[in-house]
């Protein structure tokens, strides 16, 4: 067996899981304009919220749906109840990107408190081994890329070929020009919440599965790579960030297979350096949008 | 008043100290500059590690490593002011660093991003590679300035390093005080409200952004040092991320951009209400403190900038009287005629 293919067969994986948060993160910010620090948190009360669906006794993917769901309301609710009366209000320079990371911190010591440090883990059938290409997967772990896929296939059917995805899309763009062509942009904000909440949720779950066990902590762990895969692919690109998500995903397991699994986090620090210093606008950059602080 | 009072005060007063310090220079770089530091902490971080290793001696001494068994990349023993200072210029040089790497290429909220992904993983790499500073365990043992010259009991010599500190503090406070109200000062305010045109008026506002977050990041790694001698012990565990954010809801509370209103923060925030926390009918287990400490940070935050956003006592909001030959009619002759009238006839310049 070549360990070469093996470690990017884990790399695969890896890069499954981040490519799901990556894009939920990245579109979340293209549409809606804000910059969500929170969203590991909102991760944690997706995979919680599987974890409580599962132990009910309901299988894995109705768990899975339960995350996704619980997920993408409570996005919509936070961006409701929280972001968008401060956005009104006008907030001074830094201070949305404040209120999220005051919103996640909160939120994630809250669960702290009420779900305590213990590891979990979901009762799912373990499957068993699957020879492809070289590259051996566990069942899980095929269940995993296959989600991936198909979450990345939604998204892309969804921008491309919907009329909501036009309309998040032009908004993305130009939210007043896009008002001004009739989009109701408050809408579609609102969608772009929910479908953004729903895949920061299944990416909650994903990682759960993916891991013999987790904590309400992990999920704030995988936003650093997260938040990497997002900025090497491109501000606000979801499909850069799937790229994005592929090239940490690959490089950190190589890395942490052939040298140390410590330096994973090093490998994804300094591939984020030699982008922000060769290309910071990211690995997909038709148009460089330079955008301002939030007034 | 037990000895434990004793001990409980002075702690907290150096903790005092050293989040003025710390919150002053971070108030330099976000209420000044308007730049996002969310990597402050690893200023802190590095102004402790570097001042551990001035003066816990070379690793190669004694059992094959260093003081008390741990390993660390290089070390030495250097006397009073010189481990501070190298504090300070590593703390400078790291900003440096992140404000060449970031600054120029990132604004808004991708720059705060980009120093947090830094803080998280500046955690990641000093926690793994424990040649470098001792892993997750830290440094500990880490000898405190004339300590041994002074041979004080413990209580006595705490009471020392508060004056020490406070000594410190009036040092940094009297230079924040000089670049504030300096050109430079200035010049960091009108690249925060208007980079276009500071720059139109031929200001380097890049340079002035890195020059912010270079003093910053000293005053960072000088909060660190100071801390790290009275406590002697350092790990990955007390510089999180979310230190960050501590130092972050102490200038907002207090009002960013305003010297005073950091102080007032300090005093209220890490001190008086993360203490009131820490006095609460304690609950469930030891680890939910911090938990509860955290959530309380996260919901003072939002109060804070919903219903008081600048702060309690509020940036002056500063005037500058329109020159005397604008054309702008009423209120530019006023102030015309007002600077006029207190220059008097030898002040005119035609």
């Amino acid at each position: 067996m070549n360990p070469f293919i093996q470690y990017v067969g884990f790399g695969i994986v890896t890069a499954a899981i981040l490519a799901i948060a990556a894009v939920g993160f990245t579109l979340q910010y293209a549409v809606t304009n804000v910059l969500n620090l929170a969203y590991g948190a909102i991760m944690t009360i997706g995979a919680l919220a599987a974890y409580t669906v599962n132990q009910a006794g309901a299988s894995i993917w109705l768990a899975l749906v339960a995350g996704g769901a619980s997920s993408a309301v409570v996005s919509v609710a936070l961006s409701r109840g929280v972001f968008e009366p401060f956005k009104r209000r006008g907030l001074h320079m830094f201070g949305m990107v404040i209120v999220t990371i005051a919103l996640g911190l909160f939120i994630s010591n809250a669960l702290l408190i009420v779900a305590g440090s213990n590891p979990f883990s979901y009762n799912a059938q373990a499957g068993g081994t699957y020879h492809f290409l070289g590259m051996i997967f566990t069942g899980q772990q095929l269940a995993v890329i296959g989600i991936a896929l198909v979450a990345m296939v939604a998204v892309r059917v969804i921008l491309q070929w919907t009329k909501l995805g036009r309309a998040m899309r032009a908004t993305a763009a130009d939210e007043n020009l896009a008002r001004a062509c009739g989009i109701n942009t408050q809408l579609v904000k609102d969608a772009a919440w929910l479908l953004s909440g729903a895949l920061c949720g299944i990416a909650g779950v994903v990682l759960g599965l993916s891991v013999s066990g987790w904590t309400v902590s992990t999920s704030d762990g995988l936003l650093i790579t997260v938040v990497a895969a997002a900025i090497v692919g491109g501000i606000g690109q979801p499909y850069g960030a799937i790229l994005g998500a592929l090239l940490l995903g690959i490089a950190t397991s190589l890395v942490g297979g052939f040298f140390n699994p410590s330096y994973t986090d090093i490998t994804a620090f300094t591939i984020l350096v030699l982008f922000l210093v060769f290309r910071p606008t990211g690995l997909l950059s038709g148009v460089v949008r330079r955008r301002d602080v939030v007034v | 008043m037990g000895s434990g009072w004793g001990f409980y005060i002075t702690l907290l007063l150096v903790y005092l100290g050293v989040d003025i310090i710390a919150c002053l220079g971070l108030n330099i770089q976000l209420g000044l500059a308007g730049v996002m530091d969310f990597a402050f902490i690893i200023f802190q971080a590095i102004g402790a590690y570097v001042y551990a290793i001035f003066t816990l001696g070379p690793p190669n001494a004694g059992l094959g490593q260093g003081a008390g068994g741990q390993s660390y990349l290089w070390g030495t023993s250097l006397p009073f002011p010189l481990p501070y200072i190298m504090a300070m210029v590593a703390g400078a040089a790291l900003a440096f660093f992140c404000a060449v790497v970031v600054l120029p290429r990132l604004r808004g909220d991708y720059e705060a991003m980009a120093f947090l992904v830094i803080s998280l993983i500046a955690t990641g790499i000093v926690t793994n590679q424990v040649g470098l500073f001792n892993g997750a365990n830290g440094l500990y043992g880490i000898p405190q300035p004339f300590s041994g010259a002074l041979n004080l009991p413990t209580l006595q010599y705490d009471w020392f390093y508060v004056g020490l500190t406070a000594v410190i503090c009036l040092l940094v406070w009297l230079v924040t005080r000089r670049i504030t109200t300096s050109p430079m000062g200035r010049l960091l305010r009108a690249v925060r409200e208007n980079e276009q045109a500071a720059r139109a008026l031929g200001k380097d506002a890049n340079r002035a952004r890195v020059f912010a977050f270079l003093v910053g990041g000293a005053l960072g790694g000088l909060s660190g040092g100071v801390l790290v001698a009275f406590i002697t012990a350092w790990a990955p565990a007390s510089w999180g991320y979310a230190e960050t954010f501590v130092f972050i809801t102490a200038i907002v509370v207090g009002g960013f951009g305003n010297d005073l209103g950091v102080l007032v923060g300090v005093l209220l925030v890490p001190v008086l209400f993360g203490e009131l926390v820490r006095f609460l009918p304690s609950f469930g287990q030891a680890s939910w403190v911090e938990a509860a400490q955290l959530m309380a940070y996260g919901l003072l935050t939002l109060l804070f900038l919903w219903f008081r956003p600048r702060g309690l006592i509020a940036e002056r909001r500063r005037r500058y009287p329109a020159p005397a030959d604008s054309l702008a009619p009423a209120v530019a002759s006023s102030a015309a005629a007002r600077i006029r009238a207190r220059l008097g006839p030898a002040g005119r310049s035609r």
